[in-house]
């Protein structure tokens, strides 16, 4: 394996989250969650901005233990063609969604890069903000979407152990643990504006996981100044192909780490899918978490035809309406936000062309 | 009349709000009423022509005697500030537009340097331009020689709550300036406003010390208080801090007296 980045093991980078993770460090959650709740209300505010997933394709060509998705799943293959993708953000715009996050599986020959910046296109067209979670691209094919209207790429390292990264990964161009370590950077580069990481948590040991998520988080801070950095907190969901998780997660230590990072980055945006329960979600809004997923559809298909959409990567806790989601957040006097962005802003973000010609 | 004159525009509240960070749009447009304000700042971001629940332009533009400052917040260029106000004056109509440049979406500190280039174009297409900026007295001298209507000096960061920790640097900017300066962003709470507005700022802009407040109408209508009292005590003459007692026996008596 190729040499691992220093900050990967520089403690210095988590000093200050690493006692908040334990519960013998004293720190009691209640206030931890106070503090959290102080921070996030101070800078994003009492509004939780909204966005929802689009599955445009479920072909796969890595073999990834924990997914729905892999290649060896009997799970039907499809992808979505432009029409139809025009479809299904229709259907979400009647939702009142404003702010899209594109999914693919890793590059195949049906949905590779080309595909994938027609639809960036597509959808720019009709949303202010799109976002992307696919597979792992080079800087130029990042910079040709954010020349195409792609504001925020979302990669997540799945687990930053490369021991535990091999077995889980099986085949595939996912098997390389750096060249995805590295991924945020080259989406960076590129011109992207802001950048998801996470961890799939449930399949490493999760005080390692959010420890390396940390360092990997504050790395890329002070790496690239204006980089824009969202934090997920996935947990693992019953999927096709039955895989159960190493480790488990319970709400309370979620809840813990989501403060410590908050606590630890004030300003950083966290994350929270409609993976969670409505209870969780309900509970952890405005109290660290500051951007929430809605009406979420994890088939290829699933908002304007729901009933053919086909199988979906992973089961969402979270199946309430978008209406009844805003509802329980603005009953804890919380501003849904769907449009929180604006096209006037798109663009590769580090062109140095002049301002005005 | 005490007014503030911005442009050809003519306030007598020297209160701007910020409408962003709210519970939800009623509490805002409430406490807009409260505040007295007849200027607040909405985020481009934040217009929303194709939801009505989700638009903050729409009920503000319902609000009578109040105009509205599209801000450019999210902008990381003075190329993409310059497009966003472009898009902003045409939504709006508004002649106003709030430069605000942070390439950094974490800290949100204005950019120097693409301000200052945004600025020169966008006063040279005639808009009436009012930058976000750090409390620097030379970019404030630079920014009203482009043409800026005035300039907006942070107290502290964007919803910090750290009151005016630039209050040095302001002063000078005050005692320099040709233009309104106010001061933007940092204020916690009323009293920091009128000391900003003892110290000789022409406005104050808040916003998350009302949008995050338990009552934030309430808050508003402290914060309007404030800042009049504020204003009419610098009007009045504030009496100079002694800074220190008189001596019993004069330093210059050997001078001996005038003749």
């Amino acid at each position: 394996m190729s040499t691992l980045p220093a900050w990967l093991s520089d403690e210095r980078l988590s000093a200050d989250i690493a006692p908040m993770l334990s519960e013998s460090s004293g720190a009691s959650l209640e206030r931890l969650a106070t503090e959290a709740q102080a921070l996030t209300l101070r800078r994003f505010g009492r509004i939780v901005s909204l966005y929802a997933p689009l599955y445009l394709s479920n072909f796969c060509s890595s073999g990834c233990a924990y997914c729905g998705f892999a290649s060896d799943r009997k799970t039907p293959r499809r992808r979505l063609e432009t029409g139809e993708i025009e479809k299904e953000l229709v259907a979400m715009k009647s939702l009142g969604i404003g702010d899209v996050l594109l999914l693919t599986g890793e590059r195949t020959s049906s949905a590779g890069y080309d595909y994938l910046r027609r639809a960036v296109e597509t959808a720019a067209r009709h949303m202010p903000r799109v976002a992307v979670e696919a597979f792992p691209m080079t800087v130029s094919e990042y910079r040709g979407l954010a020349e195409s209207g792609c504001t925020a790429v979302t990669i997540y390292q799945e687990t930053y152990d490369p021991e535990n990264y091999r077995k889980l990964h099986r085949w595939g161009p996912k098997r390389d643990f750096l060249e995805r370590l590295e991924t945020p950077e080259r989406a960076l580069l590129g011109g992207i504006r802001s950048v998801g990481v996470g961890a799939l948590l449930g399949l490493s040991e999760p005080v390692g996981e959010a420890l390396a998520m940390a360092r990997h988080v504050r790395h890329l801070c002070k790496t690239y100044w204006k980089a824009g950095i969202a934090v997920s907190f996935p947990r693992i969901r019953p999927q096709e192909g039955g895989y159960q998780p190493a480790y488990t997660v319970d709400d309370r230590f979620l809840a813990r780490m989501i403060f410590a990072f908050r606590i630890g980055m004030p300003d950083v945006e966290l994350v929270l899918s409609t993976r969670e329960t409505p209870r969780f979600r309900d509970g952890m809004a405005g109290i660290g978490i500051t951007r929430m997923s809605i009406a979420s559809r994890t088939t290829v298909g699933g908002y304007h035809d729901p009933d053919s959409a086909g199988s979906s990567q992973f089961e969402v806790s979270d199946d309430r309406s978008a209406e009844a989601f805003c509802q329980a957040l603005r009953s804890k006097h919380l501003e849904p936000v769907f449009k929180n962005w604006d096209t006037a802003y798109n663009g590769p973000v580090n062109s140095e062309e002049p301002a005005c010609s | 009349m005490d007014s503030l004159q911005l442009g050809s525009y003519e306030f007598s509240s020297r209160l701007i709000l910020g409408t962003g960070k709210f519970s939800s749009t009623r509490v805002m447009l409430d406490a807009v009423r409260a505040s007295g304000t007849q200027l607040v700042t909405v985020a481009l971001r934040r217009f929303n022509r194709e939801q009505a629940e989700d638009d903050l332009f729409g009920p503000l533009s319902e609000i009578g005697g109040i105009t509205i400052m599209p801000n450019t917040s999210g902008a990381a260029t003075a190329r993409e500030a310059v497009r966003a106000a472009h898009i902003s004056r045409e939504l709006s109509g508004s002649p106003f537009v709030k430069v605000e440049i942070h390439p950094n979406p974490h800290h949100l500190m204005p950019d120097p340097i693409e301000t200052y280039e945004a600025c020169r174009i966008l006063a040279g297409e005639g808009f009436l331009v009012m930058p976000y900026i750090p409390a620097d007295p030379v970019l404030s001298k630079r920014l009203e020689e482009v043409g800026c209507t005035s300039v907006m000096p942070l107290g502290s960061a964007i919803g910090s709550g750290q009151g005016l920790s630039t209050a040095e640097m302001v002063r000078i900017i005050i005692r320099e300036s040709n233009i309104p300066v106010i001061v933007d962003a940092g204020l916690r709470s009323p009293s920091e406003a009128c000391a900003a507005m003892e110290m000789g700022c022409d406005a104050v802009l808040v916003n998350s010390a009302v949008a995050v407040s338990s009552d934030p109408v309430a808050m508003a209508s402290a914060f309007a208080e404030a800042v009049q009292a504020g204003r009419r005590a610098k009007l009045a003459g504030i009496m100079p801090r002694s800074g220190s007692a008189v001596a019993t026996s004069p330093l210059t008596s050997f001078l001996g007296t005038a003749s």
